[in-house]
């Protein structure tokens, strides 16, 4: 560690927690203060809007539903990259990445022109079998899961490396089979990797807004998630409402935020 | 015959791992595959395990072929070089591994475990986890894992390759003890030829994925087959054209017959009990020579001495 003079250290602070505090702090402290300005009755009167609860509870359905889906995805795909040698392995890795680097507005396009119902790839032959993708539950799980699947395969796979395969080929020498060697070998030894990689997942879910917006229809109590109805609510000249809302994101992304403060040091040991 | 290896050949895209080997090890003894490392000695035995797949030739273990077995079928006891203990078990859960997961009762599972633990003297350890452990209690605890399911082959790849060196001695006459308490076909991988003539009745010579020779400790030592097997055994000088070893080499400081070899000793370096010479041939050979202090006191010998030298008579040379 190089020494520095006490004053510059000083500066280097005042930077730092400067910089956050005008980044961060002070917005979301703005925006619990709103929340609150009138009391309990903001919160309230919001939780009473039935279009509320309803963005509120699809939000919840869906972040549930994606991250389900993205757990069992996840450790798959990592399983693969990790244990698996076949051609197309780099180029799969790389896709994984894609979500990470590409507008979540891009990933909402790009599912409108394959799944919706008129002139997309699959959507009229899905429609015409009862199912509709677009402007529904399903289209939104879809742009959630495609957001959020970079978080549990970049958590597991470096685990999984670590860990290497000697205990998966001690578990197959002494009888276990494949199911039997990844549910009590494989998945204890990366299980706080994969919590880890759920609760990004969950936090990520919840807060997605561009390509829900896209593939969603924003229709007011229907298909109109969390963050869509902060921003109808926010333009409607709502915006206690939208106050209320968004302060409730904010409270999941901290217990999420708080999870994985518990979780980092045991996922060490 | 326990298993049987026929012309078994495994490339890793350019690299030759096994060359067309066949190697019969026979049942209840105790065999050690030696060789220089990336010598194929382990590629060889993880094939014989089923960890890795021959590109050609067969497996066979008690007379049933086993080559296109998966690992859990084969019936093999597997011990890793650096344990591949599960860390998230206790020491009894990951001894217990095997019969759980053959659905033993549990009265069986706890009594066979109590005595596994009593062989490997781990009793007392049962309710710790692996990380408490030294590396040779986890060594002799994944050494009882493997046994817990009754193998026909217990395989060990470099078993005591990442300890340090008395633990290592300590736990080559702890494994020869066990062998012969146990009696269980045993095969194990190492690249130090002293732990193989210790501890092996038989002794498979592997280099460059070939087998190079197969036989009993002393006829290895005492009738190598070739210049690799007598200098992967031990030391060796060469005397006159021949390869002998440094302590068959006879020094005199005046010629006893006609091929007696004239020289001059160049160096001397004494280490404990044991003096080292390098002579230095008039025919321009460099010969090694090692001899007891003693001896090299009362023949007088320092550097710049005129000595010569034959070989003992009954030497070993190639």
């Amino acid at each position: 560690m190089v020494e520095l003079p006490t004053p510059v250290k000083w500066v280097l602070r005042l930077v730092a927690v400067g910089y956050v505090f005008f980044l961060v702090a002070w917005p979301v402290g703005m925006l619990a203060r709103r929340t609150f300005e009138d009391g309990l009755s903001t919160l309230s009167d919001a939780l009473s809007d039935p279009d509320v609860t309803g963005a509120l509870m699809l939000t919840a359905r869906v972040a549930l539903i994606a991250v389900a889906i993205n757990l069992v995805f996840g450790v798959t795909i990592s399983l693969l990259l990790v244990r698996y040698e076949f051609p197309g392995k780099r180029a799969l890795s790389a896709l994984v990445d894609l979500p990470l680097a590409v507008s979540p507005v891009v990933v909402g396009l790009a599912l409108l022109l394959v799944y919706n119902g008129r002139d997309g790839w699959f959507g009229p032959s899905l429609e015409s079998g009862g199912f509709t993708v677009m402007f529904a539950t399903p289209a939104l799980v879809m742009a959630t899961c495609f957001v959020a699947l970079p978080l549990v395969v970049r958590e597991v796979v470096p685990t999984l490396q670590e860990v290497g395969n000697d205990q998966e080929q001690a578990a197959r020498s002494l009888g276990a089979s494949g199911p039997q060697t990844f549910w009590r070998i494989t998945l204890p030894s990366i299980k706080w990797a994969v919590v880890y990689g759920v609760v990004l997942s969950t936090a990520r879910a919840v807060g997605e807004f561009g390509a829900v917006k896209v593939v969603s229809g924003n229709l007011t109590g229907q298909t109109q998630t969390a963050t869509l109805a902060v921003e109808a609510k926010y333009q409607g000249f709502d915006q206690p409402s939208a106050y209320a809302i968004a302060f409730l994101l904010v409270l999941v992304s901290i217990a999420c935020l708080v999870v994985v403060a518990f979780l980092r040091p045991s996922a060490k040991k | 015959m326990s298993i049987q290896v026929s012309n078994v050949t495994k490339t890793y895209g350019d690299f030759v791992a096994l060359d067309d080997v066949s190697v019969t090890i026979p049942t209840g003894q105790l065999t050690a595959l030696l060789g220089p490392s990336g010598g194929g000695k382990s590629t060889l035995l993880r094939v014989i395990a089923g960890l890795d797949s021959a590109d050609t030739g067969a497996v066979s273990i008690e007379g049933n072929d086993a080559t296109k077995l998966p690992p859990q079928k084969r019936n093999v006891g597997f011990v890793f070089q650096h344990y591949a203990v599960f860390k998230h078990m206790s020491v009894a859960k990951n001894v217990a591994f095997g019969l759980e997961i053959r659905h033993r009762s549990k009265a069986e599972v706890k009594q066979r475990v109590g005595e596994l633990l009593e062989l490997v003297h781990l009793s007392q350890f049962a309710n710790r986890m692996p990380s408490q452990l030294s590396g040779g209690q986890r060594q002799r605890m994944a050494l009882a894992r493997a046994l817990a399911v009754e193998p026909k082959v217990l395989l060990l790849d470099e078993p005591f390759g990442a300890l340090d060196a008395k633990v290592r001695k300590e736990l080559r006459d702890w494994l020869r003890r066990l062998h012969d308490e146990v009696h269980v076909t045993t095969v194990f991988v190492t690249h130090d030829q002293e732990e193989a003539l210790e501890v092996a009745d038989e002794i498979v010579v592997i280099n460059q994925g070939r087998v190079e020779q197969i036989g009993a400790p002393d006829q290895l030592y005492d009738a190598p087959a070739n210049d690799f097997v007598m200098g992967f055994l031990g030391e060796v000088t060469r005397l006159d054209g021949t390869l002998l070893r440094p302590h068959d080499v006879e020094v005199r400081t005046s010629p006893v017959s006609a091929d007696s070899v004239e020289g001059t000793i160049s160096r001397v370096l004494r280490v404990g009990f044991e003096v080292r010479l390098t002579v230095l041939t008039d025919a321009g050979e460099e010969v090694a020579v090692e001899m007891t202090r003693t001896n090299a006191r009362s023949l007088g010998l320092t550097e710049g001495t005129t000595v010569w030298l034959n070989a003992a008579p009954g030497a070993t040379t190639v």
